[in-house]
């Protein structure tokens, strides 16, 4: 039992280790001068913001949409029975925009972006495509980590604002139906209980779940040595990963900023 | 005398505690076309990777246009690479792009020349190769022999000055061969690149070069012109040449 924690333990360290090097790594070579590339680079991280970002759209809206609808009828029509009606927009800022829209945008990039990213990069090794661009001079930092992580990060920050005012906007107009506050008078709460720090805080969140889910995928990808058994084996680890480094990463800020 | 392309000083590369391949010594000189010839499993593909620079010895020296690549600064490592052309056993083109893409890829990435420049030359491999015509499509539409053709033609669009070729008859079909033999020949005559293929079967190819490196187990047996191949003692090289 003792050598089983203190194996895990090491592990843990090193996998730690691996993926601060590598992110490391990656944010040197996005301030890098080198013109090394550019033109290569910039096609991937345009491929990447629109695999991630625009193509993701639809599913990120639905949810959104849900998201907000539930809670909207669940505190509109809760809140009014206690005689705290006024604190609809509070409740929405605070469940949506502080907490829910980062993370739920997050889980939807790991599942869709997270798994293609990881896959992609163990179907490579497998291929020998990485060892041939390897064999060419061409740097995995710079060619295949650096795009998906910048990427990544574009693409978390405009969902997740995207993600904020569907929630907010669109789940009402489809409450109220059954509600009885104007979308004037909603909004005008909802703008008065958001301060900038919430929507700053929001990007610092996006940021760094974009930062993390880019980094851990290629670095399980990136592990892959030579079967094609090992890819979806990788690719697991990968979104176990993800999914805790983004949940710590949520409580750490939140305690950060609001406590 | 020019220095020589490549020199491998008593090196040995292991895999854990397992020696795959053990003191081995040879020079390939600037211009020279040398095969690696041995059975599978003989050490010849890690021997070619040494001869990369791909891989480091766990002893010995390799030295390769004058760099010890185990020693190398990422820089010079790089500078290195664009200077060896490698062709994998497996294809390896990038999968999500043309195979126009694949053999430009190099070029763009390493150099600022202009896209015309970029179009001629490329295209200008491809056809050397004999796969211009699947320029426009994605690697998994191509037989294995097409693929390895892209491979080569993007191994060589940088111009390197030392070619590697693992396993050079690997997924090639007759009128293939005769092209890729045309096409070392053209190389043979023109001085460069220094060639390095691995070989395991016995092909026209072989006349093509200079010098026979002949492996077994992880070690060197022979080092000699075609010609004289045959007569070396030694149960695989009989073996060999017999079939």
């Amino acid at each position: 039992m003792i050598a089983w924690t203190g194996r895990k333990t090491v592990e843990g360290l090193e996998f730690v280790a691996a993926v601060l090097v590598l992110g490391f790594s990656a944010v040197r070579e996005l301030f890098s001068p080198a013109r090394r590339g550019r033109g290569e680079v910039f096609r991937v991280i345009t491929r990447q913001i629109l695999f991630t970002g625009v193509d993701a759209l639809p599913v990120v809206g639905a949810i959104a949409l849900m998201l907000g609808l539930i809670i909207i009828i669940q505190a509109g029509t809760t809140l009014p029975q206690v005689g705290a009606g006024a604190f609809l927009a509070k409740i929405i800022e605070l469940t949506v925009v502080r907490e829910l829209g980062p993370l739920l945008t997050a889980f939807i990039v790991i599942w869709r972006s997270g798994t293609a990213i990881c896959t992609e990069l163990g179907n490579m090794q497998v291929g020998q495509e990485i060892a041939a661009l390897d064999a060419m001079g061409i740097s995995l930092v710079r060619f295949l980590v650096m795009p998906r992580v910048a990427g990544m990060i574009v693409a978390m920050v405009c969902l997740t604002i995207y993600f904020d005012l569907i929630a907010i906007v669109g789940g009402f107009l489809v409450a109220k139906v059954h509600l009885t506050i104007p979308i004037q008078v909603y909004l005008e709460e909802i703008e008065e209980a958001l301060s900038a720090s919430d929507v700053l805080i929001t990007v610092i969140k996006s940021v760094l779940f974009g930062f993390a889910i880019a980094v851990i995928c290629c670095h399980h990808g990136l592990s892959v040595v030579s079967s094609t058994t090992e890819v979806p084996q990788q690719t697991t680890r990968a979104m176990l990963n993800t999914v805790t480094v983004c949940m710590v990463t949520d409580i750490i800020v939140s305690v950060w900023f609001y406590l | 005398m020019a220095e020589a392309a490549i020199t491998l000083d008593r090196v040995s590369a292991n895999d854990g505690d397992q020696a795959l391949v053990e003191d081995i010594s040879f020079t390939v000189q600037q211009g020279e076309a040398v095969a690696l010839v041995g059975s599978n499993a003989s050490g010849k593909g890690l021997v070619l990777r040494l001869c990369a620079g791909l891989e480091p010895p766990s002893s010995g020296t390799v030295r390769v246009l004058g760099a010890d690549p185990a020693r190398a600064t990422e820089e010079q490592l790089l500078a290195l690479r664009q200077r060896v052309g490698f062709v994998f056993a497996k294809p390896a083109l990038i999968s999500n792009m043309t195979v126009f893409n694949n053999v430009a890829l190099p070029l763009r990435y390493h150099t600022v020349v202009p896209e015309t420049e970029i179009q001629e030359r490329v295209l200008a491999r491809l056809t050397e190769c004999g796969v211009a015509a699947f320029r426009d499509r994605m690697p998994a539409d191509l037989t294995l022999g097409d693929a390895r053709q892209a491979a080569l033609a993007r191994a060589m669009v940088m111009d390197p000055d030392i070619l590697c070729v693992d396993e050079v008859l690997l997924g090639l079909d007759a009128e293939e061969l005769v092209r890729l033999r045309k096409i070392l020949e053209q190389y043979r005559r023109a001085g460069r690149p220094t060639i390095v293929a691995t070989v395991n079967a016995p092909t026209s190819l072989l006349r093509v070069m200079d010098r026979l490196v002949l492996l077994r187990d992880g070690r060197l047996v022979a080092s000699c012109p075609p010609a004289e191949a045959p007569l070396v003692a030694d149960p695989m090289v009989q073996d060999f040449w017999g079939s």
